[in-house]
C-alpha cells in the first residue's frame, strides 16, 4: 500500500498516528524518507548510486514505548498498511527497506537501559538502544554484554536480535539468541506478550526462539533481557599464518574439538589474508591468517593460550605471536570502516553459510567454484568467524571491480551470483545465513533451504498476522 | 556546487553506518536525517539532481545538525584532515543552499544579526588583551575570572569586547559574510598593536587559530586560550589554585573533536580537581551543539533533548565543568550545576 499523501486517506490515517505517538514523532518528509529507503544492502545503494528513486515509507513513526507500538499495530492492522520495524538501518539483507511502502516503525527512541541486574548477570533494555551505547551503560556498571560485532556502533539490539546477529566473542559467549533471556513482543494484531523469564524450561516449545530471527515478521521485540558477563581478568590473542586454508582449518578444528572455549577464532583464507590482512593489519606473506583469543583468570588464560599454541604448531605454521593477534582484536572495527571496506563502484556480497566440519571447506570450494567459473571478473575470498563445537561459519564474498551501469542489469547480475553462490552451498550442506539473516536478498532462497519445512514458518506467520502487515515481502514470506 | 570538493566523501559516508552512535542530533531525535549517512545521502542527492536543493525538508535537516564533530574524529578513514570530513561536507552544502537562496528565514535573521555585530572596541592599549567575545561575554563570571587570574599573577592586560568574528556566519553558511568580518575583526587587533591575545570561548579560538590563516588572514599577534596560559602561569609558580570542588568535566567540540587540543587537561591538572568522567565514554558528545554555535537559538527543542541526555547522568551535588561559554549557559538555564572551566580557575585562584 502506497498512501498518495494529497489524498485525504493519507490525512486520516495520519491523524491517527499523530494522536498514537505524537505528532513531532510521525515523519513524511523527504529527509527521512530518503534515510529509511536505503540499507546496508547493495541493491538499494546502487539503486541510489545510479540516481534512480528508492522506495519511501509513506510515515516514518518513532514510537516511545511498547504501548505507543501497539496502538500503531493497530492502526496499521485497521487499514493493512505495511510495517516495517527499522532499527539501526545497518542490516545488508534489505530486511528493513520500506518496498511497499507503508509504516517505517523506527525504534530508536526506546533506548533505556531498564534495569541491571547484578545478582542475575542480566540487564533489561528496550530494543532500539544501540549496541555501543548499551555496551557502554553496562561497561559503567562494571559487566560487559561481550556482544562486539562489527556493526556495534550501527545496530540497535532490536536488530541483533530480529536477525540472530553474533558478534567477535561468539565462540565463548554465543550468538544473541544465547544470550537472551526473554523478551517482550508486541504481536502484528497489537497484543503485548511477555515470553518465559528464563531460556531453560521444558514448559512447552520455545516462543524466545520463535522470535528470534523473525525480521519484524511476527511483531516487534520492545524489550529485552540479556545475560552479561564480569570483565574478565585478563583478554589475550595470539595469531599464526599457514602455508594454506586447509591445514589452518585442521587446527582451528582441532581447538575446536579441545573443548578449551576460546572465546573468538578466525581464519582467513589466502587472498583475504593477501589483501585484507595486509592493508588493515599490515602483514605482507603469503598464507592463511589464523588468530584466536581466550578471556578470563589470568593463570588459566595462559594455559588456554600454551595448550591452543601447541595444537597450531602441529601444523607447522609461522607464529606472528601475541602482536599480531592483539593488532587484529585492536583493528576488529577498522574493516567495516571505509576505504578499508568494499564500496561503490564495486559490486559486492557476503555469502554468509555455516556448515559442521565435516562440509566446510566443501562449502567454500562449491561457492568459489561456481562463482569464479560463472563470473570470472569477480573475486572469491572469505573467512571463517564464528566457530562452534561442530563447525564454523563461513563469511565469504564476491566482490565485481565495477557492476554494469544499467541499474535493471547489475541487479540482475547481482542475484543471479547469489542464486548460484547459494545454492552450492546448500548443495554442499551449508545453511543461509549464519548471522546476517534474510531479508529481502535471500527470501527467495528460503524454500530451497527449508523445503516442506517452509510452510511451517507460513502457517505461523498466517496464524501471528492475518492481515500480513509486518514486513511483507520479507523472508520469503509473501508480499503484499 | 561547493559540495563537489567533497565528492569522496559523500561517496563513502552516503552508506557508511559506523558512526551512528556519536551524532548527538540523531541519538535525540532518532532521525535517519540527522546522522553522518543521512545528511551525506541528502548532499549526494543535491549533486546527483541540483534541483533537490530548493526541497525545504533537506535543508531544515541540514540545519539541524549540532556539527559537533564527534563522528569525523572517530572515524577510522579520517585521519587529522585528510579523509572523510563530514563536517566540510555539512559545511559545504550548508554554503550551497546559502548560494541558492534557499537558507530558512531563521538562519537568514541570525545571520544579518551577527554581520551588524561585527564592531568591537578595547578598553585599554596593553600588550596582553583579552577578548570577550560575544558568547564569553553572555556569561560575566568568565570576564571576571580572567581579571581574578591575571590580576593575581600581576598581569596587565585590555579587553576587547564587541560582536561577531566570522566564525558563526561561516558556520551558517555565510562565508563571503564570514571571511568579510574576519578580515575586519584582523585589522581592528592589528590595530591594537597588542602581542598576546587571550580568547576562552573555543569557537573563536579555532577560528582564529584555523580559519583566518585558512583563508590568509595574518593577525600579527599571538593567540592563546585562557586554559593553556593559566596553566601555565600555575606551571610558573605565578598563580595558585586552592579550595577546586570534584568536578564532572565535559569537554567541548572545538576542544575535543575540532583542534584535538590538550589545554583543557592541563589546566585541570593544574586546578589540581577530582575529576570524574562524564557519561558512560570518552567519545560522545555531551555539549549541547555548540559545533553548531547557534542550534539553541536554531532549535531549542533538539538542544533541550540534549540537555536530557546530560541531566540522565550528571551525578546530583557535583559541579559540571565545561569548555565553553554557550555549553555552560544551557546546562546554567535547565537548573545544572555547570561552569566553565576559566570560572571555575577565578572562583579557586589564589
Amino acid at each position: 500500500m502506497q498512501l498518495k499523501n494529497d489524498s485525504y486517506m493519507y490525512q486520516m490515517v495520519l491523524t491517527e498516528l499523530n494522536d498514537a505517538v505524537g505528532a513531532e514523532f510521525v515523519d513524511s518528509g523527504a529527509a527521512d524518507g530518503l534515510g529509511h529507503s536505503i540499507d546496508y544492502y547493495w541493491i538499494p545503494e546502487m539503486w541510489h548510486d545510479r540516481g534512480k528513486e528508492t522506495q519511501k515509507p509513506d510515515f516514518v513513526v518513532h514510537p516511545a514505548c511498547t504501548e505507543e507500538v501497539a496502538k500503531v499495530l493497530k492502526i496499521a492492522n485497521t487499514y493493512h498498511i505495511p510495517v516495517t520495524p527499522w532499527g539501526g538501518g545497518s542490516g545488508s539483507q534489505g530486511g528493513a527497506l520500506p518496498v511497499y511502502g507503508g509504516i517505517i516503525l523506527d525504534m530508536k527512541r526506546m533506548n533505556k537501559v531498564l534495569e541491571i541486574d547484578s545478582r542475575t548477570l542480566s540487564v533489561t533494555c528496550e530494543t532500539g538502544i544501540n549496541a555501543q551505547m548499551l555496551e557502554w551503560e553496562v561497561e559503567k556498571a562494571g559487566f560487559s554484554t561481550m556482544h562486539f560485532p562489527a556493526s556495534i556502533a550501527c545496530a540497535t539490539i532490536g536488530g541483533f536480535l530480529a536477525h540472530r546477529g553474533t558478534g567477535v566473542l561468539s565462540t565463548k559467549y554465543g550468538k544473541i539468541e544465547d544470550m537472551v533471556m526473554s523478551l517482550e513482543v508486541v504481536t502484528p494484531t497489537g497484543e503485548i506478550i511477555n515470553t518465559l523469564p528464563v531460556p531453560r524450561h521444558a514448559s512447552g516449545p520455545d516462543l524466545t526462539m520463535m522470535f528470534l530471527g523473525s525480521e519484524g515478521t511476527l511483531g516487534v521485540i520492545t524489550k529485552v533481557t540479556l545475560k552479561i558477563h564480569p570483565i574478565p581478568e585478563a583478554r589475550e590473542f595470539h595469531a599464526f599464518l599457514f602455508k594454506d586454508m586447509h591445514t589452518a582449518m585442521l587446527a582451528g578444528a582441532e581447538l575446536m574439538h579441545s573443548r578449551m572455549q576460546p572465546s573468538a577464532l578466525r581464519l582467513y583464507d589466502e587472498p583475504e589474508t593477501a589483501r585484507l590482512i595486509k592493508r588493515v593489519l599490515g602483514l605482507d606473506k603469503p598464507g592463511a591468517y589464523l588468530v584466536f583469543g581466550f578471556d578470563g583468570p589470568k593463570d588459566i588464560v595462559a594455559l588456554q593460550m600454551k595448550r591452543a599454541c601447541e595444537i597450531c604448531m602441529k601444523q607447522d605454521p609461522e607464529d606472528l605471536g601475541t602482536e599480531m593477534g592483539q593488532s587484529w582484536w585492536e583493528n576488529r572495527y577498522k574493516f567495516f570502516y571505509p576505504p578499508y571496506m568494499f564500496h561503490m563502484p564495486q559490486a559486492f556480497g557476503t555469502l554468509d553459510t555455516v556448515a559442521t566440519f565435516a562440509n566446510i571447506e566443501n562449502v567454500y570450494w562449491g561457492m568459489k567454484k561456481v562463482v569464479t567459473e560463472n563470473f570470472p571478473e569477480a573475486r572469491f575470498i572469505g573467512h571463517f568467524s564464528h566457530w562452534y563445537d561442530w563447525g564454523c561459519m563461513l563469511y565469504a564474498r564476491f566482490i565485481f571491480e565495477e557492476a554494469p551501469a544499467d541499474p535493471a542489469a547489475a541487479a540482475q547480475l547481482y542475484n543471479v551470483v547469489w542464486d548460484k553462490a547459494i545454492r552450492a552451498a546448500i548443495a554442499n550442506g551449508g545453511v543461509i545465513n549464519e548471522h546476517h539473516g534474510v531479508g529481502l536478498k535471500l527470501g527467495r532462497l528460503m524454500k530451497d533451504l527449508y523445503g516442506p519445512a517452509m510452510g511451517v514458518l507460513e502457517g505461523i506467520k498466517k496464524q501471528l498476522d492475518p492481515n500480513n502487515i509486518m514486513n511483507p515481502g520479507k523472508m520469503g514470506f509473501k508480499g503484499v | 556546487m561547493y559540495i563537489d570538493q567533497f565528492k569522496d566523501v559523500m561517496s563513502n559516508c552516503r552508506f557508511c553506518f559506523m558512526c551512528r552512535h556519536l551524532c548527538p542530533t540523531g541519538i535525540v531525535s532518532g532521525r535517519e536525517s540527522d546522522t553522518a549517512r543521512g545528511r551525506a545521502l541528502i548532499a549526494d542527492t543535491i549533486r546527483m539532481h541540483p534541483e533537490a536543493i530548493n526541497e525545504a525538508d533537506f535543508v531544515d535537516a541540514i540545519y539541524r545538525s549540532d556539527l559537533s564533530g564527534a563522528s569525523r574524529c572517530h572515524c577510522d578513514g579520517y585521519h587529522d584532515g585528510k579523509g572523510y570530513d563530514e563536517i566540510g561536507l555539512q559545511l559545504a552544502l550548508r554554503r550551497d543552499i546559502v548560494a541558492a537562496g534557499n537558507a530558512p528565514e531563521a538562519v537568514k535573521a541570525i545571520a544579518a544579526e551577527l554581520e551588524n555585530s561585527a564592531a568591537w572596541e578595547v578598553s585599554k592599549k596593553a600588550d596582553l588583551l583579552f577578548f570577550a567575545d560575544p558568547s564569553a561575554a553572555s556569561r560575566p563570571a568568565v570576564g571576571t575570572a580572567v581579571a581574578k587570574v591575571l590580576g593575581a599573577a600581576g598581569i596587565d592586560f585590555g579587553v576587547i569586547s564587541g560582536g561577531c568574528i566570522g566564525k558563526a556566519l561561516n558556520v551558517l553558511g555565510f562565508v563571503e559574510a564570514g571571511t568579510a568580518v574576519m578580515k575586519k575583526f584582523a585589522d581592528f587587533v592589528n590595530s591594537t598593536g597588542a602581542k598576546t591575545l587571550l580568547v576562552d570561548t573555543p569557537a573563536a579560538m579555532d577560528a582564529l587559530r584555523n580559519d583566518f590563516p585558512a583563508a590568509g588572514i595574518e593577525l600579527k599577534c599571538e593567540v592563546k586560550c585562557t586554559a593553556s596560559y593559566f596553566a601555565a602561569l600555575a606551571a610558573d609558580g605565578k598563580i595558585k589554585f586552592a579550595n577546586v570542588p570534584a568536578l564532572q568535566f565535559i569537554p567541548g567540540d572545538y576542544i575535543k573533536n575540532y583542534m584535538k587540543c590538550g589545554c583543557s587537561d592541563r589546566l585541570l591538572k593544574a586546578l589540581g580537581a577530582a575529576v570524574a568522567p562524564f557519561g558512560t565514554n570518552t567519545e560522545e558528545s555531551y555539549c549541547c551543539g555548540e559545533g553548531a554555535l547557534v542550534l539553541d537559538k536554531l532549535n531549542p527543542s533538539l538542544v533541550a533533548l540534549m540537555v536530557e541526555t546530560v541531566k540522565r547522568h550528571a551525578v546530583a551535588g557535583v559541579k559540571i565543568a565545561v569548555t565553553s561559554a554557550y555549553t555552560a549557559n544551557i546546562l546554567c538555564a535547565a537548573g545544572l550545576d555547570a561552569a566553565t572551566l576559566t570560572e571555575i580557575a577565578g572562583d579557586s585562584v589564589c
